[in-house]
Formats: structure tokens, sequence, C-alpha cells
């Protein structure tokens, strides 16, 4: 008897949900991180980005790929007062834009509760099939 | 006359040839005891996912790891194959009275 065949769907909105929670993670941090100057090297926090990739070439899951680096330019600001100030008087900032991750976020929350609404969908369907046996 | 019992002869080789496929398919899939066991090799498996959310749960409580998608995954797998063995078992249950509630 092959289970397996009937629990794939619960599989797949499962990982879809896990990689959202993720992405989730990752706006968390760059929120978290948006006036971090210094990221452990001396260098201001680069926010991130997740990418996803297909878990199999044809019906499957999703996974996070890799997390990489948006390597875009660094936001300044004029600040002499501040111990990091460059020679002009400009602090490098890190290039998080607020409106862009609050954007991600809400993207990520939909994209869980609808996976979360397929899981619940197909559940209910699996109950109607096994209303037939009644 | 004679077009009606050509007509008949026609017809027998045909349902000669269907009756013994049907009484095959019969003795291969009616063996009750074989469907008995299918669904002991079943309720094994269904064990396992149960074991294997009761698991998941417990190392969530206990902190081991706090991913609750794969709870849910699990509970929702040992759910859904419990529901499925309960209609299987009230069916097979139920054709087992049926059964031997026929007059002899």
């Amino acid at each position: 008897m092959e289970v397996n065949d009937v629990l794939n769907s619960i599989d797949i909105a499962i990982s879809g949900m896990r990689a959202q929670s993720k992405n989730m993670e990752i706006v968390t941090s760059n929120v978290a991180n948006a006036r971090t100057t210094d990221d452990g090297h001396g260098m201001p926090y680069r926010r991130l980005e997740a990418v996803l990739k297909a878990e199999t070439d044809g019906i499957g899951g999703v996974t996070v790929d890799e997390i990489v680096k948006d390597m875009r330019d660094f936001q300044k600001i004029f600040d002499p007062g501040s111990p990091q100030a460059d020679k002009d008087g400009y602090v490098s900032m890190p290039n998080v834009n607020l409106p862009i991750e609050i954007m991600n976020l809400n993207i990520a929350t939909r994209t869980y509760q609808a996976n979360a609404a397929i899981l619940k969908r197909y559940q209910q369907m699996m109950e109607t099939t096994l209303e037939l046996l009644r | 006359m004679v077009n009606f019992d050509a007509n008949i002869n026609a017809a027998i080789p045909n349902n000669n040839k269907v009756m013994p496929q049907t009484e095959k398919t019969i003795a291969e899939k009616g063996d009750f005891t074989k469907i008995v066991k299918a669904v002991g090799d079943f309720i094994s498996e269904v064990d396992n996912l149960q074991s294997s959310s009761d698991m998941s749960i417990k190392d969530l409580l206990a902190g081991k790891h706090t991913d609750i998608t794969s709870v849910v995954s699990a509970v929702a797998k040992a759910d859904m194959s419990f529901k499925l063995l309960v209609g299987v078992r009230n069916k097979l249950i139920e054709a087992y009275k049926q059964t031997m509630n026929m007059p002899i």
C-alpha cells in the first residue's frame, strides 16, 4: 500500500511553509540590522536574500538553495560627530531599505498563509474521500 | 428459426471467454484472509507514522528542536493515515458482519 503518494501533498505544502518562514527570518535579520555599522569585519551589514529552488524537476517541494548577500552600495549618512565617520564626515550605513523589507515580509506572510490553506484544504479533501467509505 | 440458432452459437464462445476471467479475479482478489493481512501491514505503517508524530511532539516539548512545521507535518500525516485505517477497518468489520448474518 502506497501511503506516501497520499502524503506527498502534505510534504510539499510543509516545504513551502518552511521556506517562507526562513524568508521571514531573513527579513527579521535585515530589519534588526538596519542600522548596524559593523558586521564583525568592520563593514556595515549587508542585507540578505534567500534564493529558493525546486526540490525536484517536476512535482515537488521547495528548498532554500542559498542565502546571498545584497552587493548594492551602502547608504551614506552625513554625521561628522560619529566615531565611524570618514574624513568628509559621512558614515556608511547598511543597504537595508525598510519599505522593501516590509514588502518582503508581507509576501512571505501571504505565501505562508497560502501554503497553510492548501494543507488544510487537502486534509478536508481527504476527509471527503474517506466519507465515501461509510 | 435457423438464423436464431446461429446467433446463439455465435454468442456462446464470447460468454466462455468472459467467464473464466471473472472467476480468476474473484479467486485472486476476494481472499478475505489476504485482505486482513494487508490491513495488518497497513496498521504497522500507520503505527510508525503515529510514533514518529509522538516523538516529534515530545522533542518539541522537551526543547530538542523548535521546528513546528515538521511537527505539524508529522501530526497531519499520522492523522490522515489513521482516519484511512479506521475507515477501512469499519468497512471490513461491516463486511464480516454481513457475511456472518447471512441466512444459511
